[in-house]
């Protein structure tokens, strides 16, 4: 027995001892770290890395995360071992980046874009891609019923969305349309575009939090709850919408088997799994409205950079990282990775090069028109989860539309306005 | 021997229990004062500063109402699940441990569920809820199966119940079938030629001899009930409506998703009485009554 | 018929019952098992069109498989976690058993402290202590992202509970006398504790040590935040590279899954042997 236990003893030590020894960079190399939040780009953004250190001698380490975002970052800086550039949502600039980060207001970059984030006269965050939200459609499925060619621009309104609709139905398509449940496109992306799509953005949000807006009479939230009711209607999950999964929603929507989906580009990494259809796109959400909202996609710069600014990153590490920006910019290549690698929109105007997924391409080319609604960056961090959920109460039909209103008006009045 | 010496106490703790005092303290101990430190500040989480604010979290932590229905809803999800488990853990333990040919092979297989982890789970049970009972349900016209139960309110709580039982009952089966083994067949056997009926002797002898084990059963299916993280986030996600947050998933968001970081940790440390509160009493009693050999 | 038939009959029938509830519940439990083996052999589309059908349109594919190792990096993933389960399980088993054998014995203050601040311990969620862990050991100490720090870690934290384990079996299943008569014999605490106590727990450091080592296999949320550099990653670290924010490669998922959960099911199946053996030879050996 003793001897076994002295065995065990040993084998622990000797174990121990050969991974106590932790790395060191090598002193004349610089090495930048980054972390990487759209994991779906993960395994190019690394051999991209692997790349571009041959060519310029900088490491390039690449991290992500499936921890969310904002508690990612607690834990690095808690234990004060920062990325170099990190990659985060728009809200997260404002709240890291004035403490966290590195202002880059007199880089080049900043002439040539219109989606950088700013806080006061510094320039913090660099704009990845360009994401947009619209219906999505397949093109093919709706000819193969229709026989004619599905342009997009004729359904602005609901009233001619809906009556394509019912010619799908009449053409054997019984449940033309799916909708996503989960509480991020219903809260975030939905329920966002009724306050993006107000005339003053900021002074409807403000007149949420005083109890002023009187949703249920607002011209825009009827609208959007029109075309929701409608998308609702001929739901291929109707009976249990609540229960749908996302997977088959979008392999639904890549096969034809249904014709539309609320959604936006970022889709596109899900349907490119499946067998789908070359000939989609992606348009306006269908609203009779007059005020133009229904001839425009709404988003704008997705996903943002910051250099830390803290002791535990060289100056070396900061110049490197402000190089990798100009050469995701600048450099061929680095145009090529974002646009043609990673199937993102680019968020720069010099960048050229054409968007290859069909959804990144309607988006390109609303945006190239000035058709994008701006996203609205300043919700509250629990907006997302509790009004998510009242419309989810919504979509199951627990709550109608003017007790829907109400919990959303009740949310914003328990709520303290974000700064910015 | 001088047992009584000072010294000769500090010899043997140090000598036995050293090791595992220091690296407790170390892991857990401090890092759970700093905690505590932080319950008393409006820290987001990421700041440099750390403004003091007394008392502060814990007054808000009481009037969230949404924390005390996830606590609410936690105690129950654990009533109903701590009391499954440890039935289905005991009876499969008590299967496999009566010399039923093949037993080898069956606790392997009772065992497996506790190797499928994380999103895995979560999605092959998602799979299971939402389309192989839906499909089942509709081609047999059940009307209970027919639609997803993680559509509801009710069913998800379920659904997250069924998913508990059948990953920790082997596990907790291992810790039942250990304590079988601990008890010599003799002594149910003297008691069966005493004229005990199989039954009798099981409820008289074995199972007073299992105390030991019932005891750490219930207080890991307790613990681990009241914590569930993994399986509420991979299976429900707190759908539909937010109605299936269990506390742990409520305590996460407050601190991280929400940014409210020492509220968060005042709710966790609330959380954490209640468990220590229920679980010290249960192993408390439990240990009194245990019958040392 | 006489008694002696009738109650082998009776025997049989339940020995019937018996085996037929058993391949009922393993049914019950082994099924959503069944779904991972299905579906690792089809493309990402044949498992979300029919994760049932036991071969997808696409046909049977191993593709998953190499194609997981590569992006997971596999060789340098295992290797750590190999290191690192092993190393943290038998200390765990030492330190913890060691402890508890103090605690039982003897009724001091100390003890009795450290035994209930373990038990409280065990309930404090983890998210609690991440912050404040990574705070002092990253912020303060600069110790993280070493093999040694998880490792020590992962005893602290696993430390509580095995010591609770071991207290149980030392208090009902270690015969004061068999002590008594080793401390005639001449034995020191420490020579009774090693050659008479340890060996007789034999059961229940199978069943703690292959508790741990599964916890400390699958553990994701502790080496993510004590690891940080690419080379000292553990397999469950790895694999979340194919949980992307709008899309899970599921298939890469399980075929990670799987490879990943066989050491643990071989010394599962290796220990049981211990678990089963039961104490009285144990005691007979020792």
């Amino acid at each position: 027995m003793k001897k076994s236990i002295s065995f065990a003893m040993a084998t622990v030590m000797a174990l121990s001892v050969t991974s106590a020894g932790s790395m060191t960079a090598l002193a004349d190399d610089v090495t930048i770290t980054i972390f990487n939040s759209k994991t779906e780009v993960q395994s190019q953004f690394e051999e991209k890395a692997a790349e571009y250190a041959e060519k310029t001698g900088v490491n390039v380490e690449v991290y992500f995360s499936t921890d969310t975002v904002a508690a990612h970052m607690a834990t690095r800086y808690a234990s004060e071992d920062p990325y170099t550039l990190s990659m985060v949502d728009a809200k997260d600039i404002y709240s890291l980046a004035p403490e966290h980060g590195v202002d880059l207001s007199d880089q080049d970059w900043v002439n040539d874009t219109d989606y950088e984030i700013s806080v006061g006269d510094a320039v913090y965050g660099f704009p990845i891609c360009v994401e947009a939200r619209g219906v999505l459609y397949n093109a093919e499925a709706i000819e193969a019923i229709t026989g004619e060619e599905f342009v997009p621009e004729n359904y602005a309104t609901l009233d001619a969305f809906k009556e394509l609709l019912e010619t799908l139905v009449a053409g054997g398509m019984e449940t033309p349309t799916g909708i996503m449940k989960e509480d991020w496109s219903l809260g975030a992306h939905y329920l966002s575009e009724i306050y993006e799509e107000q005339e003053d953005v900021d002074a409807f949000i403000t007149s949420l939090h005083e109890g002023s807006a009187d949703l249920i009479n607002n011209g825009k939230f009827n609208a959007l709850m029109d075309t929701f009711d409608v998308l609702m209607q001929y739901n291929y999950a109707k009976d249990s919408a609540i229960a749908a999964e996302r997977e088959v929603t979008e392999q639904k929507l890549a096969e034809g088997e249904i014709a539309f989906m609320f959604g936006g580009n970022w889709d596109w990494s899900v349907i490119n799994a499946y067998d789908y259809s070359e000939k989609m796109g992606m348009m306006p959400v269908p609203q009779n409205t007059e005020d133009g909202t229904n001839t425009k996609l709404v988003g704008g710069g997705s996903k943002y950079f910051f250099i830390d600014a803290s002791d535990n990153t060289s100056d070396e590490q900061r110049q490197a990282a402000k190089d990798f920006l100009n050469w995701l910019v600048y450099d061929e290549e680095g145009q090529s990775f974002l646009v043609n690698d990673c199937a993102l929109v680019p968020a720069f105007s010099n960048n050229a090069l054409e968007v290859t997924d069909p959804l990144g391409n309607s988006v390109k080319k609303y945006a190239d028109a000035g058709a994008l609604v701006p996203n609205y960056n300043y919700a509250p961090d629990d907006h997302l989860s509790l009004c998510g959920a009242s419309f989810q109460k919504y979509l199951a039909g627990q709550i109608d539309r003017a007790g829907f209103a109400e919990e959303i008006e009740n949310y914003w009045k328990s709520t303290t306005p974000v700064e910015h | 021997m001088k047992k009584n010496t000072m010294s000769y106490k500090v010899k043997q703790y140090v000598m036995f229990a050293g090791p595992a005092t220091v690296l407790f303290c170390a892991v857990v101990l401090l890092p759970f004062v700093y905690g505590l430190y932080l319950t008393f500040t409006s820290w987001d989480g990421i700041s440099k500063d750390k403004p003091f604010v007394g008392l502060t979290n814990y007054i808000s932590a009481f009037q969230d109402t949404a924390y005390w229905q996830a606590l609410g809803r936690t105690a129950i999800y654990s009533v109903i699940a701590v009391v499954l488990v440890n039935i289905v853990a005991f009876l499969l333990a008590y299967l496999v441990t009566s010399g039923v040919k093949g037993q080898n092979f069956f606790r392997a297989g009772f065992f497996i569920p506790n190797l499928i982890g994380g999103i895995v789970l979560g999605y092959i049970w998602k799979f299971v809820f939402n389309r192989a009972f839906v499909a089942l349900g509709q081609s047999l016209s059940i009307g209970a199966l027919s639609t997803s139960w993680l559509a509801t309110t009710n069913g998800a709580m379920l659904c997250l119940i069924i998913v508990s039982v059948w990953q920790y009952a082997g596990y907790m089966m291992l810790i039942y079938v250990a304590g079988f083994m601990s008890v010599p067949k003799s002594l149910a056997e003297a008691a069966e030629i005493d004229g005990c009926t199989k039954s009798q002797a099981m409820f008289n002898v074995t199972i007073p001899l299992m105390r030991a084990s019932f005891v750490q059963c219930l207080f890991l299916t307790i613990t681990r009930c009241f914590m569930v993280y993994d399986v509420n986030l991979s299976l429900t996600k707190g759908e539909p409506f937010n109605t299936s947050v269990m506390a742990a998933m409520h305590v996460y968001n407050q601190a991280f998703t929400y940014k409210k970081y020492g509220m968060g940790q005042a709710e966790a440390l609330i959380l954490f009485l209640i468990c220590a509160i229920v679980g010290v009493t249960q192993v408390y009693i439990g240990k009194k009554g245990e019958v040392a050999a | 018929m006489d008694d002696n038939a009738r109650a082998a009959r009776k025997k049989k029938i339940s020995h019937a019952i018996m085996i037929a509830v058993l391949i009922v519940l393993f049914l019950l439990f082994i099924t959503p098992f069944l779904l991972v083996v299905i579906n690792v052999f089809k493309t990402k589309g044949d498992i979300t069109s029919n994760p049932l059908a036991l071969i997808g349109e696409h046909g049977f594919t191993l593709e998953n498989f190499p194609k997981a190792m590569e992006k997971m990096n596999f060789v340098t993933v295992f290797t750590n976690s190999l290191i690192i389960t092993i190393s943290a399980t038998v200390l765990t088993m030492l330190v913890s058993s060691m402890a508890a054998f103090v605690i039982v014995r003897n009724k001091w203050k100390a003890c009795a402290l450290l035994f209930t601040g373990m038990i409280a311990s065990m309930v404090i969620p983890f998210q609690v202590l991440m912050i404040p862990l990574v705070s002092l050991y990253g912020g303060i100490f600069g110790v993280l992202n070493s093999r040694l720090t998880l490792i020590l870690m992962h005893v602290g934290f696993s430390v509580s509970m095995a010591t609770f384990m071991f207290h149980g079996a030392i208090h009902t299943n270690v015969p004061l006398e068999l002590e008594e008569a080793a401390l005639i014999d001449g034995c020191n605490r420490w020579q009774t504790f090693w050659r008479i106590v340890f060996p007789l727990l034999k059961p229940t450091i199978a069943t703690v040590a292959i508790i741990d080592a599964m916890a400390f296999w699958n553990d994701y949320l502790l080496p993510s935040l004590v690891l940080g550099r690419k080379e000292l990653y553990t397999i469950p670290i790895a694999t979340q590279v194919f949980y992307g924010t709008y899309s899970t490669d599921i298939g890469l998922v399980m075929a990670a899954l799987l490879l990943a959960m066989l050491p643990i099911l071989i010394l599962y199946l290796f220990l049981q042997r211990y678990i089963v053996e039961g104490v009285t030879s144990g005691a007979v050996k020792g």
